[in-house]
C-alpha cells in the first residue's frame, strides 16, 4: 500500500512539472506551436465576457444533446424489436456487422452534403454515432441477459410486457449504462467533428476557425474547453450511474 | 392409467431427450430414455439419483422450459406436452411451479417484491393474497427482510423466499430440484423443517429431485430412484414413516435405516463399474 | 437454410430501397447501388483507390505501433509500482477521457498536415485504449491463484511468468483487438480535417467537389478494409486463445437451474 501523503505530493510535483514542462516548451517553440499559459487564460475571459463561449458551448451541447436523444432511444429500442421475432435478429448480423464496419465519423462529409451546415447534419451526425453504440450494447445485454432468470419469470406467469419492464430491461440497464458512458463523450465529439469540416458556430468551429487564422491562442483555448466539457459531463455521468443502481452495489458475483 | 378422479394429477409417459447430435450425426448422448412415472394427487414424490443422470433435465420438461424428444407429459389426463407441439407453455399457466437450484431472484427486485412477483403477472395480487403472503413469509422466518435485496440476505433466506414466492401464488403441483443442495447442514435440515410444515398446511402434489438419500426419505411419501444416464425409474420405495415428521429424530429409526439400506444399495448399483487393473 | 433466404431478402430489400432512394430524391444526392459498384471498380482499376488507401493504412499501421507498444508494455512495469501508479492515475484518466478526434487541430498545428499528424492522432487513441485494457486484466489476475503460488515457494519472476503474464495476455490481445478499427477511423478522421492524401482526403474531397458516387465508394473502401481486418483479428484471437474453454453444445443445453 502507497502512502496518501506521498501520492498527494507526487501529484501536484507532477501537475507542477507538467505547467513548467508547458512554459518551457512556450518559450522554447515560440507562439506560433504553443500558446502561452497566460494567453489562454486572456483570451477564456474575453470570449467568455463577450457571450461567444457560451454561446459555442450551448450550439454544440444542443447538437450532442439531440443526436444522443434520437440516436441513443433508437439504438436501445430496436434491439428489443429485432429479437421479438425468432430467426430475425440471426438473418440480420452480417448487415449490423458490416454496418458496423463503416468508420462512422466518415461520414460526417455525406451528411454535411445531405443536410447542409446547419445544426441538423450535426444532429444526424451525432445520432448516428450514438445509435450503433447504443444498438451494439443494448443487443448485448439482451443476448446475455440470464436464460435461467428468464425461464423461471416464465414459469411465473410473466409474459410480454411484464417480462420486458421486470427482466429484460433490468438486464439490459448495466450494459446501458455502459454505453451511454461511452456515447456521451463520443456524443460530443462527433458534434466537434462534424463543426471542424463545416460549421458557423459551435465549438468545432471555433477551433477550426483560429486554425485557419493561424490564431494558436485560439485552437488551445477551444481544444481546452472541449476536454473540460467532456471530462466534467464524465464525472456527472459517474455519479448518475452509481446513484441508479443502487440494487447493484457489492452484488460482486450477484449475478 | 385412465385419467378422472383418484387418477394421477401428473403423469410422464417414456420420455426421452437427447443432446447435440445435430446435422444427422451419430454422437447424440441421450440424458433420459423410456421414462415414465406418476404422481397422484397430494403426494410428496421425491426423485433420487445418481449426479448427472438428468434430474434437472426431466424437471425441465415437466416446466416446459425444455422440450422432450419423446414421450408425453400430461397433467390431469390432459396431454401438456408431446415433442410435436408447438409452443413450449412454461409452467403450463401458472399450474406447476418450479423451485429451482439456483434460487433465481430478481436481483434488482426487493425480497417483497421478488414474492409478490407471480401474483402481479397473474393480475391476483389482492388484500387477501398480500395476508396470505404476509403469512407465509411470517412461517418461512422472513419478516423484518421484506425490503431487503437478494444480494443483502444469506443463501438460506433466498432460498426460503424462493419456496415462498412459488407457494404464495398457489400451483396445484410443484417441483423442486434439489433446492437445499447448496446449503450448509444446518440451514438444510430447518429448510426441511419449514418445507414440510408448509407442505402440510396445503398438501400439494411435489416432485422433489435430490442426490441426498435421507432428505429423499425424510420429505417423500415415496422415493423413486433413476439409473445413471440414460435415465429412467429403476426402483420405487414407499415411505412409511408417519407424519408430521421430525427430521431430527427420523434417523434414529429402524425403518429409516432399513429403507436408507435399501435405497442406497439400489444407487449404488448405478455407480460406474468400477474398473480392474 | 430458410437464414439464407432471409439474408437474400434483407439484401434485396436494402437494394430495393437504395435504389428507391436515388430515384425519389435524385443520382446527385444519392447515386445508385449500380453507378457507385461502376464507380468504385473505376477507382479500383485506375489506382486511385489503391493510392489513398495505402495512405490510411500506413498512418493507422504505424500509429498502431508507435501507440500500442507502449500501451501494452507500460502496464507490466507500473504493476507493482503502487505509488507512481496513484501518482500517474489522474493524468492518464483524463489522458483517456479526453476527446482525441476534437484534440486533431493541435496535431495538425504541431505536426502539420502530412502523415506526421495522423500517426501521432491515431498513436494517441491507441495508446489509451490498450493501456488501460491491459491494466484492467493486470488487475483481474486471480489473487488466490498467486497465493497459492507463494505458499509453494515460488518468487516474484516465477508468478509474473507462470500466472500473471498468461493472465494478462488474452487482455493485451484484446485492447489491439478493439484498437485496430480504432486506428483506421481515427486516420480517417485525421485526413477530413486537413490533409492531401488518403481515403478521408479523398471523402472530403468528393464532398467539397459534389461528387457524391465517389464519396460512397470512400465510405465503401473503409467499410471493407475494417471488415477484412476484423475477420482476420477475429481468426488470429481464436488461434492465439484456443486453450480457453468454451461451453459445448450439450453441455450448455443441460443448465440445471
Amino acid at each position: 500500500m502507497s502512502r496518501p501523503g506521498v501520492v498527494i505530493a507526487g501529484r501536484l510535483l507532477l501537475g507542477l512539472g507538467l505547467v513548467l514542462l508547458w512554459t518551457l516548451l512556450h518559450r522554447v517553440l515560440g507562439d506560433h506551436t504553443i500558446a502561452g499559459l497566460g494567453d489562454i487564460a486572456v483570451r477564456l475571459w474575453e470570449i467568455a465576457q463577450n457571450g461567444v463561449l457560451l454561446r459555442d458551448i450551448g450550439v454544440t451541447m444542443l447538437e450532442a444533446g439531440a443526436g444522443l436523444a434520437v440516436g441513443g432511444l433508437a439504438g436501445f429500442a430496436l434491439p428489443f424489436l429485432i429479437t421479438r421475432v425468432p430467426g430475425f435478429e440471426a438473418a440480420l448480423r452480417p448487415f449490423i456487422a458490416a454496418a458496423m464496419g463503416v468508420p462512422k465519423l466518415a461520414l460526417a462529409p455525406l451528411l454535411i452534403l445531405w443536410f447542409g451546415i446547419g445544426l441538423l447534419s450535426k444532429v444526424v451526425f451525432v445520432a448516428l454515432v450514438v445509435f450503433f453504440l447504443l444498438f451494439f450494447s443494448t443487443l448485448a445485454g439482451i443476448r446475455g441477459a440470464d436464460p435461467r432468470l428468464i425461464a423461471v419469470a416464465r414459469v411465473l406467469g410473466l409474459r410480454e410486457l411484464m417480462l420486458l419492464r421486470e427482466v429484460m430491461l433490468p438486464s439490459t440497464l448495466p450494459f446501458v449504462f455502459a454505453s451511454l458512458k461511452v456515447a456521451l463523450p463520443r456524443a460530443i465529439s462527433a458534434a466537434v467533428v462534424g463543426e471542424f469540416i463545416a460549421a458557423d458556430t459551435g465549438l468545432g468551429s471555433y477551433i477550426q476557425n483560429a486554425m485557419s487564422q493561424a490564431d494558436t491562442v485560439g485552437v488551445f483555448t477551444g481544444v481546452i474547453v472541449v476536454t473540460v466539457l467532456v471530462v466534467v459531463v464524465n464525472a456527472v455521468l459517474d455519479h448518475t450511474q452509481k446513484r441508479a443502481m443502487g440494487w447493484r452495489h457489492s452484488a460482486i458475483g450477484g449475478f | 392409467m385412465t385419467p378422472g378422479k383418484g387418477g394421477p394429477v401428473l403423469e410422464v409417459r417414456d420420455l426421452a431427450r437427447c443432446f447435440g447430435g445435430r446435422d444427422g450425426r451419430d454422437d447424440a448422448l441421450a440424458v433420459i430414455e423410456g421414462l415414465s412415472l406418476a404422481v397422484a394427487e397430494g403426494e410428496f414424490v421425491t426423485v433420487a439419483g445418481p449426479s448427472g443422470s438428468g434430474k434437472s433435465t426431466l424437471l425441465n420438461m415437466i416446466a416446459q422450459i425444455d422440450r422432450p424428444s419423446e414421450g408425453t407429459i400430461h397433467l390431469r389426463g390432459e396431454t401438456i406436452l408431446a415433442p410435436g407441439k408447438a409452443d413450449l407453455n412454461p409452467g403450463w399457466n401458472c399450474q406447476i411451479g418450479y423451485v429451482t437450484q439456483e434460487d433465481n431472484l430478481l436481483p434488482w427486485r426487493r425480497l417483497l417484491d421478488n414474492i409478490l412477483l407471480p401474483l402481479r403477472a397473474q393480475r391476483r395480487l389482492d388484500a387477501d393474497a398480500r395476508t396470505r403472503v404476509a403469512a407465509l413469509i411470517e412461517t418461512a422466518g422472513l419478516t423484518g427482510f421484506e425490503r431487503y435485496y437478494p444480494h443483502e440476505l444469506s443463501g438460506g433466506m433466498r432460498k426460503r423466499a424462493s419456496l415462498v414466492r412459488t407457494l404464495a401464488y398457489d400451483p396445484p403441483v410443484i417441483l423442486m430440484d434439489e433446492p437445499f443442495g447448496a446449503l450448509d447442514a444446518q440451514t438444510r435440515t430447518e429448510l426441511h423443517a419449514d418445507l414440510l410444515r408448509l407442505w402440510s398446511l396445503k398438501r400439494k402434489t411435489i416432485v422433489f429431485v435430490t442426490h441426498d438419500i435421507t432428505e429423499a426419505i425424510a420429505l417423500g411419501d415415496r422415493v423413486l430412484v433413476l439409473s445413471r444416464a440414460p435415465a429412467r425409474v429403476v426402483d420405487e420405495y414407499r415411505v412409511d414413516l408417519p407424519r408430521p415428521r421430525d427430521v431430527d429424530h427420523l434417523i434414529a429409526e429402524p425403518a429409516f435405516a432399513r429403507l436408507y439400506e435399501s435405497i442406497r444399495q439400489s444407487l449404488a448399483r448405478q455407480a460406474p463399474k468400477a474398473r480392474r487393473a | 437454410m430458410r437464414i439464407v433466404v432471409y439474408r437474400a431478402v434483407i439484401l434485396a430489400l436494402i437494394l430495393a430501397c437504395w435504389q428507391g432512394a436515388s430515384l425519389v430524391f435524385g443520382a446527385h444526392w444519392i447515386p445508385a447501388p449500380a453507378a457507385v459498384m461502376r464507380a468504385f471498380w473505376l477507382q479500383a482499376a485506375s489506382g486511385e483507390l489503391w493510392y489513398h488507401a495505402r495512405y490510411t493504412l500506413a498512418a493507422a499501421v504505424i500509429g498502431f505501433l508507435i501507440g500500442g507498444l507502449p500501451g501494452a508494455l507500460l502496464p507490466f512495469l507500473i504493476r507493482r509500482l503502487a505509488t507512481l501508479r496513484a501518482i500517474l492515475d489522474p493524468y492518464l484518466i483524463a489522458g483517456y477521457g479526453a476527446p482525441k478526434v476534437a484534440l486533431t487541430p493541435l496535431f495538425i498545428l504541431w505536426f502539420g498536415i502530412g502523415l506526421e499528424s495522423k500517426v501521432a492522432l491515431v498513436a494517441s487513441v491507441v495508446f489509451f485504449l490498450v493501456f488501460f485494457i491491459t491494466l484492467a486484466g493486470l488487475d483481474s489476475v486471480d489473487q488466490k491463484l498467486i497465493a497459492a503460488a507463494r505458499v509453494f515457494g515460488a518468487g516474484p519472476g516465477l508468478i509474473a511468468r507462470e500466472i500473471v503474464w498468461p493472465s494478462a495476455i488474452p487482455y493485451v490481445l484484446t485492447g489491439l483487438r478493439v484498437a485496430a478499427p480504432y486506428a483506421i477511423g481515427t486516420a480517417v478522421v485525421g485526413e477530413l480535417i486537413s490533409s492531401n492524401r488518403g481515403l478521408g482526403y479523398s471523402i472530403q474531397a468528393a464532398a467539397t467537389n459534389f461528387e457524391p458516387a465517389k464519396l460512397f465508394v470512400g465510405v465503401v473502401a473503409l467499410a471493407l478494409i475494417v471488415l477484412v481486418l476484423n475477420a482476420v483479428l477475429d481468426l488470429l484471437e481464436k488461434r492465439l486463445l484456443s486453450w480457453r474453454p468454451t461451453g459445448g453444445i450439450a453441455e450448455r443445453a443441460q443448465t440445471s437451474f
